[in-house]
């Protein structure tokens, strides 16, 4: 890491033009401490590391360089952590000679040795949730875990640096892979050859010397949550080594004997024409959750098969969830439900006749019979949304409302290998008879 | 198998400095399970024993590494639990706090992962490994043979599995999704055909269905037949020997007995999925002796009103019988394309009502809904002389124009 970003205290710490030749004489203090903030939303993550530099009273001079690394330039802040009032930042100088380099002119009213903090942002780290819940046989109470993943492809490594991840859309202006440009060169895009180049050059010389993750630990990280604003925080507890090209994967939720509901959709204009089956809980203190957002993330679901073993049901990603928000998990058409719609009796009346005798305007009238079978051994709920076109008069036989002005909206149960049979009539308005684009509910 | 698949150890490397140097001890499997129950995706579980040493400061936690090479395993599937510890020579359910799972690390461009493990005392530990694999993948056929008569069927069911994964497991446990669990050696590059359920005297319904608008004419010399299809039908039910579990898609070969102890086959059809009480339908090809002759008696239009009117149609239906046994016809009309055909295009669904003069031995059921309906119509055996039976379908398509 040290070969890729330092930090040198130029040993003619003078006043000298020395400083921007290409032969140079430094020392190079150690980095002490590292923090990571990195954020999903964006390829963004803040680094601040402390380290302790030796100063003078008067002008010194501090290079910071950053080869094949991917930092934004215009990111890099200096702060001296103690003496505040004693130690100023001058000037930042970016030598034309040499790219990915600058130089610090710092006034010190203070003599020895002071700690200092650096920032600055860079690309190439991210993190992501993913989920897996385990339900029991039954298919009635499930065991949920997250786990955050880590990714380093920043091109540089991070020793036992300490992590908060941040959930939340934050706005930038410029993409800070953009911004990493080496002085005198174009920048590379994002996804262009040469920016691939640049993450795999720094990638690889990381990796020559990286090891299997992991420092020494006799517990797994806790990961403390709290909000920011409108953004929530994640901090891994503790320090982590996460090398250039590899990734960490920690727990970072866990609920067990959280109940959910098992409901059928059948809602043709979104799921398409078979039910779907959804399993649905809420992000809250009664489903054992609730203590933060659960981020963007993929949930695998797996049943204990009842056999010493698992089963598995699908997988679907789950979009940013709230507190005290459902979670609902579509895994898809279920086989042992079968939905069929036939459509009944028609006639046609009212019928309305143009100056030429040719009809402009009927009623017609169809009843429908939308039949839910259910082959598995226990009770379902049974949720149908459809959407009907034109100046709809609708009378079901069950209790329904409108989900808007043009969907139906029943919700009924069907027993064990059982059907249920929801018929409704419709009596739609054509031509001239049609006076408005609604459904009305009879 | 194990140049394909390898689980690694790692006793306790705290911080190394090479590149991924390994020293590694290779933990047998001990049990493999394939769950084959989705339809899409299969799940590997293996149990192996990790010798764990103690986590101390010194030398830290645990590290397992899992890798793979040759094998399409999802690698963000991979789950890693510890299930038993050994104590005193026999394995027992872990206490709280004894072995942890802390993280799991993803090494770049490589099909490996690893696992860091925090263990309170050095241990044999029995962890369960299970992941998604790729292209090793399922199917379910059946063979049946019916007797003579047609009137039962022993139906055999078969699992078949395809293994192309890039790596073989020895002494496997498959679950089909149903049934009980059995034991093969699945190699790589192997296809295994199973008959893992067997069904005696299946009763079967013989259905002979014809359809005019899918089917057509049935050759140029009788353009006014069409083809009758012929269908067994079969019910997944307790009562019928079947109903414990549903019938898997699959393709069936249908058999039949001849009367010299002997076999032939009767063709083949695809069987969707059949839950438990559900029937099966299966398609044997077409009936020769059985002739169905359509015509239009009788196409009038009545006037209502400017350019509204109605369709009154007569459909007659000569049958013919060769069969030495009563056949049931089962005659499928779509009313919106004889509308469209003889009147006009309906404006939704063809609105009709049926005439007093249709046959009476004609009994109608629109199932499928009202423009759909479906007359089955029942004519005897052949006698010493087949005779032609004939039927009529008086109706009146309401409201074209």
């Amino acid at each position: 890491m040290k070969r890729l970003l330092t930090i040198a205290l130029l040993a003619l710490a003078s006043a000298t033009p020395g400083v921007a030749d290409n032969v140079d004489l430094v020392t190079l203090p150690n980095r002490d401490t590292v923090q990571l903030t990195i954020y999903n939303s964006a390829d963004l993550t803040m680094v601040r590391e402390t380290r302790h530099v030796t100063l003078k009273k008067g002008r010194n001079e501090l290079q910071f360089s950053w080869a094949n690394t991917l930092i934004d330039p215009t990111s890099v802040e200096f702060r001296p952590r103690r003496h505040k009032d004693k130690i100023e930042l001058q000037t930042t100088v970016f030598p034309g000679q040499k790219s990915q380099h600058l130089i610090w002119h710092i006034d010190s009213k203070v003599e020895g040795q002071v700690e200092v903090e650096v920032s600055y942002f860079t690309s190439g780290l991210t993190w992501q949730m993913d989920y897996v819940a385990v339900t029991d046989p039954a298919e009635e109470t499930m065991r949920f875990t997250g786990h955050v993943r880590v990714s380093n492809r920043s091109g540089e490594e991070y020793d036992n640096a300490q992590v908060r991840l941040i959930v939340g859309k934050v706005n930038l202006v410029e993409q800070i892979a953009k911004l990493a440009r080496q002085r005198g060169m174009t920048p590379p895009a994002p996804k262009s050859g040469r920016y691939s180049r640049l993450r795999k050059e720094a990638a690889e010389k990381a990796f020559a010397r990286a090891g299997v993750a992991g420092g020494k630990r006799r517990d797994e990280a806790r990961i403390i949550k709290e909000g920011v604003s409108e953004y929530f925080m994640f901090t891994v507890d503790g320090h982590e080594t996460i090398p250039n090209g590899w990734s960490k994967r920690m727990p970072a939720v866990r609920a067990s004997k959280t109940k959910f509901d098992i409901v059928y959709r059948l809602r043709e204009h979104q799921y398409g024409p078979r039910p779907v089956r959804f399993f649905t809980w809420k992000n809250d203190e009664e489903h054992k959750l609730g203590d933060s957002p659960l981020p963007n993330g993929r949930v695998r679901l797996f049943r204990e098969n009842g056999r010493d073993g698992l089963a598995y049901l699908g997988e679907q990603l789950v979009r940013y969830v709230p507190i005290k928000a459902p979670v609902e998990v579509n895994l898809g058409p279920d086989d042992l439900i079968v939905a069929e719609l036939t459509k009944g009796k028609t006639t046609r009346r009212a019928f309305r006749f143009d100056k030429h005798q040719r009809v402009n305007g009927w009623d017609e009238e169809a009843a429908y019979m939308q039949t839910v079978r259910n082959y598995r051994n226990k009770p379902i709920r049974f949720e149908l949304r459809r959407v009907f076109g034109g100046d709809v008069e609708l009378t079901p036989e069950l209790e329904s409302t409108l989900f808007d002005y043009r969907t139906l909206d029943t919700k009924f149960n069907v027993k064990p290998r059982d059907k249920t049979e929801f018929r409704y009539k419709t009596l739609t308005h054509f031509g001239a008879n049609k006076k408005q684009n609604r459904v009305t509910l009879k | 198998m194990r140049r394909f698949l390898l689980l690694f150890l790692l006793a306790l490397l705290a911080r190394p400095v090479a590149a991924r140097v390994k020293l590694a001890a290779l933990p047998r499997r001990e049990r493999v399970e394939i769950r084959l129950d989705h339809g899409r995706f299969t799940l590997v579980e293996e149990e192996r024993i990790v010798p764990l040493l103690q986590s101390t400061d010194r030398r830290g936690n645990n590290r397992v590494d899992f890798s793979w090479a040759n094998t399409r395993i999802d690698k963000n599937s991979i789950q890693f639990r510890p299930i038993a510890i050994r104590d005193q020579g026999r394995f027992r359910p872990l206490r709280d706090g004894e072995v942890k799972v802390i993280n799991v690390s993803y090494p770049p461009n490589e099909n490996a992962l690893v696992w860091e493990v925090f263990s309170a005392k050095a241990c044999a530990l029995k962890v369960r490994v299970s992941y998604l694999i790729s292209n090793l993948t399922r199917r379910f056929a059946y063979r049946a043979l019916a007797n003579n008569d047609e009137t039962h069927l022993t139906l055999r069911k078969y699992l078949r599995i395809s293994n192309w994964s890039g790596e073989g497991f020895g002494e496997a446990g498959v679950w089909a999704g149903f049934g009980p669990t059995f034991r093969r050696k699945i190699g790589n590059q192997q296809d295994l055909k199973l008959l893992i359920q067997r069904f005696e005297r299946v009763p079967i319904k013989k259905t002979f269905t014809f359809d005019w608008y899918t089917y057509g004419a049935l050759n140029p010399a009788k353009p006014l037949a069409s083809k009758v299809r012929l269908h067994y039908e079969l019910q997944n039910r307790r009562k019928d020997g079947l109903g414990a579990y549903p019938l898997q898609p699959g393709k069936v070969r249908i058999f039949i007995e001849d009367k010299r102890g002997g076999e032939a086959f009767l063709g083949e059809d695809w069987a969707r999925l059949t839950p438990i009480d559900d029937k099966m339908r299966l398609f044997l090809g077409e009936a020769r002796d059985v002739i169905c002759t359509r015509t239009i008696k009788s196409n009038q239009r009545h006037r209502v009103h400017g350019n509204l009117f109605h369709q009154e149609l007569v459909l007659r239906y000569e049958i013919e019988n060769y069969k030495k046994t009563p056949v049931t016809l089962d005659i499928v009309e779509r009313m919106n394309r004889i509308a469209q055909q003889y009147g006009r295009a309906p404006k939704g669904g063809a609105e009709w009502i049926g005439g007093e003069q249709t046959t009476p031995a004609l009994r109608i059921t629109t199932e499928r809904g009202h423009a759909l309906p479906v007359l089955h119509a029942t004519v005897p055996a052949a006698g010493e002389k087949p005779q032609k039976h004939v039927f009529e379908f008086h109706f009146t398509i309401k409201n074209l124009w």
